[in-house]
């Protein structure tokens, strides 16, 4: 089915992009290709465009009334995006952002906060692929890119200790692996039952973030609708060491996952926040993030989610680790 | 309302008509909850008509319309009024999406079974219901006409069936190039014939 047969001239490309029939790989390389020339790019839009009229000619379908409905009520709790800086603000010589009064407003997501310099690698542009988190992987180093590099160090006194810790970390066994993971096996005192009516997504900024890349940004937004939408979402809410409320939702059939977490405080520039799945095998790392320190800050989790999985939040050295070696700020049982 | 329509509120007819598409979706931008519920009004019934069309289970095609519509809560702000209108925005998400949804589950893999080739190849089965339907039906069934019997095949396989350039291939048994060259050179039929500008 994904038979890579050698591309031919990218042009060739435009009729299957427009009508979405594009594998991820060939959808980059259109798009660098569209992307190069204004020709190009009127192509690609026209295309589009006719497309589009093919999805008008098809027959309309009056929706349930209840769909109305649960949108209205989803939208008063979920956050928007900013506006999309100029894209030559992206790419531009403007220096990363260095201050801790970047435009986290809450109620909207900031892209502008990720438009740091360095380009995030672009292995993984397909819109089809958006809206899997197993698919962030290109965005993955980017977000450890000390993206809130000179973000005022906030660092609590037990942060400070793992970092310490972390330090001397020499390289790890097997065993030493199970050790560190061994908090994740006894019934935590962190541990908490699902509950339901959270107040949610009443503000948020995303956390994590692809420095320099919009996608990722859209991609968690459209992770978090998926789990909104999902018909199995649940919720379960907790409490950090610092008292900060954290609340974990998901989908069992969608197998993704998402953080939520008020005020998480802003760690130093070489520590992160890590998230990681919790099962028979151990904990699986599921992705860094950072915290500005105020609002909502959210990130969904990289990697499938299983039923009845765990879900952790570590510090971390910046980038994260292979196994967690800290204690967990907050711990989930789903 | 018993108001008596007065010359003067004639007058008044821009300002009050109902907002378009694209203004509606500006508000939304703003965080207008009553603005996407108009949104929602005027488009949800074309929305969920494509997805249903790929997809052909209801229930799993107001799923994925319900976040279509949450995707265009998020990102209304990203909308460009400049580069085509909000109908062509939030179409070519819905299009997407549903081949999102295709590609990931197991669901897109069973309809296969359910509705075969034959179906997807006869792209246009039903009687419109609405003039403005209609007349955009006839218009893109006419333009559809124009097409070699193979580029439209293609067309329909990949945009109506949801299905990737390979499997299109692998369907019609022909190369890959062949179908990237029939989908492209239809397509450009069919923005020639529907006289589509940027």
């Amino acid at each position: 089915m994904n038979t890579q047969i050698p591309s031919g001239p990218p042009e060739e490309l435009g009729g299957a992009y427009a009508l979405n029939a594009l594998s991820p790989a060939d959808t980059a390389l259109y798009e660098q290709y569209r992307d190069q020339s204004e020709q190009a790019r009127i192509e690609a839009e026209e295309l589009s465009d006719t497309a589009v009229a093919l999805g008008l000619a098809t027959i309309p379908v009056l929706p349930s009334a209840g769909l109305k409905a649960t949108l209205m009520d989803l939208i008063k709790t979920t956050p928007q995006l900013a506006p999309l800086g100029e894209s030559a603000q992206r790419a531009s010589t403007k220096p990363p952002m260095t201050d801790a009064s970047a435009p986290n407003t809450a109620l909207t997501l900031v892209p502008e906060a990720y438009a740091t310099e360095a380009p995030a690698p672009q292995t993984v542009s397909a819109p089809s692929e958006l809206a899997r988190p197993g698919m962030v992987e290109a965005s993955r180093g980017a977000s450890d890119a000390g993206l809130l590099a000179e973000m005022p160090a906030s660092v609590t006194g037990t942060a400070a200790a793992h970092t310490a810790a972390a330090k001397t970390v020499p390289p790890r066994t097997r065993a030493e692996d199970r050790a560190r993971a061994r908090w994740f096996q006894r019934p935590a005192r962190l541990l908490v039952a699902a509950s339901a009516a959270v107040a949610l997504f009443i503000g948020g900024t995303v956390i994590g973030g692809a420095v320099g890349d919009n996608q990722f940004v859209e991609q968690q937004a459209a992770g978090l609708a998926q789990i909104n939408a999902a018909p199995d979402q649940q919720r379960a809410s907790a409490t950090t060491g610092d008292g900060q409320q954290a609340t974990l939702v998901w989908s069992n059939t969608l197998g993704i996952s998402a953080l939520l977490v008020d005020d998480l405080p802003a760690l130093s520039a070489n520590q992160d926040y890590q998230l990681w799945y919790i099962n028979g095998d151990g904990p699986l790392p599921a992705g860094t993030f950072d915290s500005s320190g105020s609002g909502t800050a959210w990130r969904v989790l990289e990697g499938t989610m299983h039923a009845g999985d765990g879900v952790g939040v570590t510090i971390e050295p910046n980038g994260g680790s292979d196994a967690p070696t800290t204690e967990p700020i907050v711990a989930f049982q789903s | 309302m018993l108001e008596l329509m007065t010359a003067e509120s004639n007058f008044d007819v821009e300002s009050t008509a109902p907002p378009t598409k694209e203004e509606l979706l500006g508000r939304v931008a703003q965080g207008d909850q009553a603005a996407f519920g108009d949104l929602y009004d005027q488009v949800a019934p074309r929305v969920l008509g494509l997805v249903k069309r790929l997809l052909v289970d209801h229930a799993q095609s107001e799923e994925v319309t319900q976040e279509i519509f949450l995707e265009i809560w998020q990102t209304a702000s990203r909308y460009e009024a400049g580069r085509g209108g909000a109908s062509t925005w939030i179409m070519t998400m819905a299009h997407r999406r549903a081949v999102d949804r295709i590609r990931s589950s197991q669901a897109g893999r069973d309809r296969d079974t359910k509705i075969g080739i034959r179906d997807l190849a006869i792209a246009y089965d039903h009687v419109a219901e609405t003039v403005e339907v209609r007349i955009e039906h006839e218009r893109v069934e006419k333009a559809m006409s124009r097409l070699t019997q193979l580029q439209r095949q293609a067309v329909s396989l990949a945009y109506y069936g949801g299905y990737s350039h390979s499997e299109v291939a692998e369907m019609l048994h022909i190369p890959l190039g062949t179908v990237k060259t029939r989908l492209r050179d239809g397509l450009i039929r069919l923005r020639d014939e529907l006289g589509v500008t940027s």
